[in-house]
């Protein structure tokens, strides 16, 4: 009986499999376990989600999926990557202490999602409170905040490739140039004299050099040879940018901007920080500034302020608008006006936002304490397209392509 | 023959379980209990005495003793760290410790981590299920746990050494002189344990590390039997020094240093049908916690408590006793994060207590507060016990309990909300008692539900503020059972504690996050002349850990075994004994991402002289 039903199973597939395998949109979702003799020459395929294309399983097993490989065994001119070539990940921080963080993958059409990525290839945690991501290569740079780590690991399998933790201590974000990697780095947060940025030899995954930086090293960025790193100030506030020369890794100057600078992106030639100011706890409440630097000179060179008790946060870009975060609300300012803009385009407070493509990917961390959610939004319409259940404080989107 | 009675009762209580019922146990006229009202007024309560036998054999910490001995819940940070306890699914800072009559969870926190609670300094502890805000004041929502240093007035010298040597390099000892006769009474009690607290993961490759703790406390009473009354004097002083130690997940380099004291002076006088009781106490408690163990940056918060309370109780009645109580307390809080803030309360208590018959009596409690700038509930609770049969009794209790914001929750810089109010609660208990020679056996059932919970969350602007905001209802349903049998020489005893606790976020429609659906602890003793064993076993059911419930840490059973044996029992006691732990050596996590110890254990000898 068993026999029977899988051969009708295979039949079942094989037809679906043969009329539509031309067509990409294929709805095929490969169980490799039903292959029904050892031989590897029939694959049982079986259609659950008919949007997906992705989710393939590698039936000949040469660590690469391919949609015709289960058809003739063989996939001679793949170029498919691995499962996660065309997609986003959100990064998951974790519940802080005692868990760890995960990464959330969802395929460009957002038809397929999976959880926790890293621990399902691998068989292992990720570690605790993941912080960002950064990419060089094929290989993406997972930073693990509270682990004091770094996973480096393939961006298209996921798979494993090692592991970085000497050399950094409290890492916070990561960017590369080349074959060397910068991370920003916290140091013990109570103490603001030991925070370094780690230069990271991409090709051994070791740390070969630490420069000593002012205190609270968070977002990184590299244009045109140069690293911008924007003090927002750790357990404290701090109010500058500073830039380091890529090719000599040695410092070049630093930039002050206001108070708490949260967030940077390069749009038209220019730096745009955008700061948070002080807020009020801190009994010296400051205004929140967008700064735009130019990048040969590295001076400021435009600010915009808000209102005193105006904190924004989350900068991104979209074409030509900055698009930012401010009192539960969206805002997007044509990067070229002369003001600020007076009404928001979206509502929501958001824990993270990264525009791409036409389209903003704001992250809801719910009660910071359960699954949160990645909303779409069309930045055309700016109306909601997508929602999609993540990880546990989902910090960060990003693009796989 | 009547030496032979001696020992039975010896052995009875020493070889019996678990705890035994209070009002089981005859109040001798020498003992006197600083806190009265815990017997007098609560007829209608679930009311649990753990034996001194258990604290001798769990003596590392109140968490451990009460964790395998009662179905109250503990949230433990790893071995030795920070222990929360959830009493009928209520959280920790609705569970009050109360020391001899006197509230003394945390101002700061509004808890008592049950890992600094120093179990030999008192010789009566005391559960006490169900709702106490009208008698003990805050956080007496789940129930509360007592403290008691009675005083008992008869000539006695006592002398009691332990040492205890175990795994993880763990050195322990306490030593207790006791001096009395029939109007004096002194006790000195030292108390210390250090463990490098080093266990390994189970599995894994890893050990606990930073995992170090020292405590040591020193407790002194004394009382003196006037005319009319007594007069006496409690005091303890705690000092803990412990690394916080990492998860599996991300190390750790934490140091927390804690200090407590508590002073009280108690006078009562007798007149007629009149008595009073004057209570003076001071409670001073201290923080300090370094994120980098080796730096010289650190948090650190302390608070200074000053308690007047006045009893005045009534005899109307033969059998009709009614008091009132007025306490003013004064409460003065510092810290890195919360400025220096206090608060002045004044309490107005009214108790009643009617022994309508033999078998039936019941309470009444009102309690009113006045002075501090919240907007103070009217509490009432009230009690019946009922005798209906030999054999079988039924006790019922309701009551309205609150708990009163932290000083953190008002203060903390950042987020410290000043507008916030207590959180109110009202809760139900129906207990059933079955007793036959040997058996015992006792069913309750609760309900509890909660307003106004406070709750830390992010804000608009991304700031963590606490609010009132949360709802939740709790149910569940306690069952213990008790059996002793004896045979020649032969003493067997078995206990068997169950609780099914049922605590719903109401907002979310979900189990709170560590509370476990159920947990059961059990215990097998077994005594033969001079020698005793016994197994523990406790079943803790898989607790949530996210508030979607999605994540969970597993449930788990872990298994204990001890003996022991005393020399020249009559003349010069001296007992040896060992305990495993863990003895399947099972992994298991009481907090997710931090396993609890594999396979160890304690030996101990003891002297008595």
């Amino acid at each position: 009986m068993k026999l029977l039903k899988r051969i009708t199973y295979v039949l079942i597939a094989t037809l679906i499999l043969t009329s539509c395998s031309s067509d990409d949109d294929v709805v095929t979702l490969p169980t490799c376990e039903d292959v029904i003799d050892g031989t590897v020459d029939i694959c049982v395929l079986l259609t659950e989600n008919p949007d997906n294309s992705l989710g393939l399983e590698d039936c000949d097993g040469d660590g690469i999926n391919n949609l015709t490989e289960c058809e003739n065994g063989t996939d001679p001119t793949d170029s498919f990557l691995g499962d996660f070539q065309n997609g986003l990940f959100v990064t998951n921080e974790g519940p802080f202490g005692t868990g760890t963080g995960t990464v959330s993958f969802i395929s460009e059409d957002y038809s397929y999602v999976e959880q926790a990525i890293f621990n399902n290839v691998n068989e292992t945690d990720l570690g605790n409170v993941v912080q960002s991501m950064g990419f060089n290569d094929g290989k993406a740079y997972i930073v693990i905040n509270n682990s004091h780590k770094i996973e480096v690991v393939n961006r298209y399998t996921f798979e494993s490739i090692a592991t970085i933790s000497d050399g950094l201590d409290n890492p916070r974000f990561f960017v590369s140039e080349g074959n060397f990697g910068y991370v920003s780095n916290w140091g013990d947060p109570g103490d603001n004299s030991d925070d370094f940025i780690a230069i990271i030899d991409l090709i051994t995954n070791e740390v070969i050099e630490t420069i000593s930086v002012d205190f609270g090293p968070e977002n990184v960025l590299i244009s045109r040879g140069k690293l911008y790193v924007a003090h927002k100030g750790g357990w404290g506030q701090n109010n500058i940018i500073s830039v380091f020369n890529t090719e000599t890794n040695t410092f070049l100057t630093t930039i002050t901007v206001g108070d708490v600078p949260n967030s940077m992106v390069i749009l038209s030639g220019s730096l745009w920080v955008l700061c948070g100011g002080n807020p009020e706890f801190t009994g010296n409440e400051t205004n929140g500034e967008l700064v735009e630097i130019d990048v040969d000179s590295d001076t400021v060179s435009q600010t915009f302020n808000f209102e005193t008790t105006e904190h924004p946060s989350g900068l991104t870009m979209d074409d030509v608008n900055l698009i930012y975060s401010l009192n539960g609300a969206v805002y997007s300012k044509e990067a070229s006006s002369t003001e600020l803009p007076s009404a928001s385009i979206i509502s929501g407070f958001f824990y993270s936002m990264t525009a791409n493509d036409g389209k903003l990917f704001a992250t809801d961390a719910a009660d910071f304490n359960s699954n949160g959610t990645l909303k779409i939004f069309d930045l055309t319409t700016n109306l909601e397209i997508e929602s999609i259940e993540v990880g546990i404080i989902p910090g960060g989107v990003y693009f796989n392509n | 023959m009547s030496r032979f009675y001696h020992f039975i009762l010896i052995t009875f209580f020493c070889a019996t379980p678990l705890y035994a019922q209070l009002d089981s146990i005859q109040e001798l006229k020498e003992v006197l209990i600083l806190d009265s009202k815990l017997n007098e007024y609560a007829s209608g309560y679930k009311l649990t005495k753990i034996s001194d036998t258990l604290i001798e054999r769990n003596s590392a910490s109140l968490t451990d003793v009460l964790r395998l001995n009662s179905t109250i819940y503990f949230k433990e940070n790893g071995y030795g760290m920070v222990s929360s306890p959830s009493f009928r699914g209520t959280n920790a800072a609705q569970t009050a410790v109360i020391w001899n009559g006197i509230n003394i969870n945390s101002n700061l926190t509004g808890q008592t981590d049950f890992n600094t609670i120093s179990i030999n300094s008192f010789n009566n502890i005391i559960i006490r299920s169900g709702g106490g805000s009208t008698q003990y004041g805050s956080g007496a929502v789940g129930g509360s746990i007592h403290l008691n240093n009675d005083l008992v007035f008869k000539k006695q010298h006592k002398n009691d050494l332990n040492i205890g040597y175990g795994s993880f390099s763990t050195l322990l000892g306490n030593f207790k002189t006791v001096q009395s006769n029939e109007k004096k009474y002194f006790d000195l009690g030292i108390d210390f344990i250090d463990s490098e607290n080093d266990y390994d993961f189970i599995n894994l490759d890893q050990k606990n590390e930073n995992g170090e703790f020292s405590r040591l406390n020193i407790s002194a009473n004394a009382g003196s039997k006037t005319k009319k009354g007594f007069l006496s004097w409690n005091s303890n002083y705690f000092v803990s020094d412990r690394n916080f130690s990492g998860s599996i997940t991300a190390p750790s380099n934490d140091n927390y240093k804690d200090i407590t004291t508590r002073n009280l002076v108690s006078w009562k006088t007798n007149r007629n049908k009149l008595s009073s009781t004057l209570k003076v106490a001071h409670l001073f408690e201290r923080y300090r916690y370094s994120p980098n163990k080796e730096k010289e940056f650190f948090f650190e918060g302390k608070s200074n408590t000053f308690i007047g309370d006045y009893l005045l109780e009534y005899n109307l009645l033969d059998n009709l006793k009614i008091s009132s109580v007025l306490n003013y307390t004064y409460i003065n809080s510092e810290g890195s994060n919360i400025g220096n803030n206090d608060r002045n309360t004044l309490a107005a208590v009214f108790l009643l207590k009617h022994q309508v018959s033999k078998k039936l009596s019941y309470g009444l409690n009102l309690r009113q507060e006045f002075l501090n700038e919240f907007k103070n509930p009217f509490l009432v609770a009230f009690d019946v016990s009922y005798q209906l049969l030999n054999w079988y009794s039924v006790t019922l209790n309701g009551s309205k309990n609150y708990r009163v914001p932290t000083f953190n929750d008002l203060f903390w810089d950042a987020g410290g909300n000043k507008n916030l109010q207590p959180e109110t609660s009202y809760q139900a208990d129906f207990g059933n008692k079955f007793t036959w020679k040997n058996f015992q056996f006792q069913l309750n059932a609760f309900y509890i539900t909660s307003t106004n919970l406070i709750k830390w969350q992010p804000s608009d602007s991304g700031l963590w503020m606490p609010i009132n905001i949360s709802e939740a209802e709790n149910y569940g349903a306690e069952v213990s059972a008790n059996y002793l049998i004896a045979f020649k020489e032969h003493q067997f005893s078995t206990s068997i504690n169950y609780a099914y606790t049922s605590a719903i976020d109401k907002e979310k429609d979900k189990q709170l996050i560590y509370v476990p659906y159920h947990k059961t602890t059990s215990l097998l003793n077994y005594t033969f002349n001079n020698i005793s064993a016994y197994y523990q076993l406790l079943y803790n059911g898989t607790v949530f850990t996210t508030t979607d419930n999605l994540g969970i840490v597993e449930a788990y059973s872990v298994s204990n075994f001890g003996i022991d044996y005393t020399f020249q029992k009559n003349k010069f006691p001296i007992k040896i004994g060992i305990k495993l732990n863990n003895i399947f050596n099972k992994y298991y996590e009481n907090v997710a991402y931090r396993p609890m110890p594999n396979r160890n254990f304690q030996t101990f000898i003891n002297f008595k002289f």
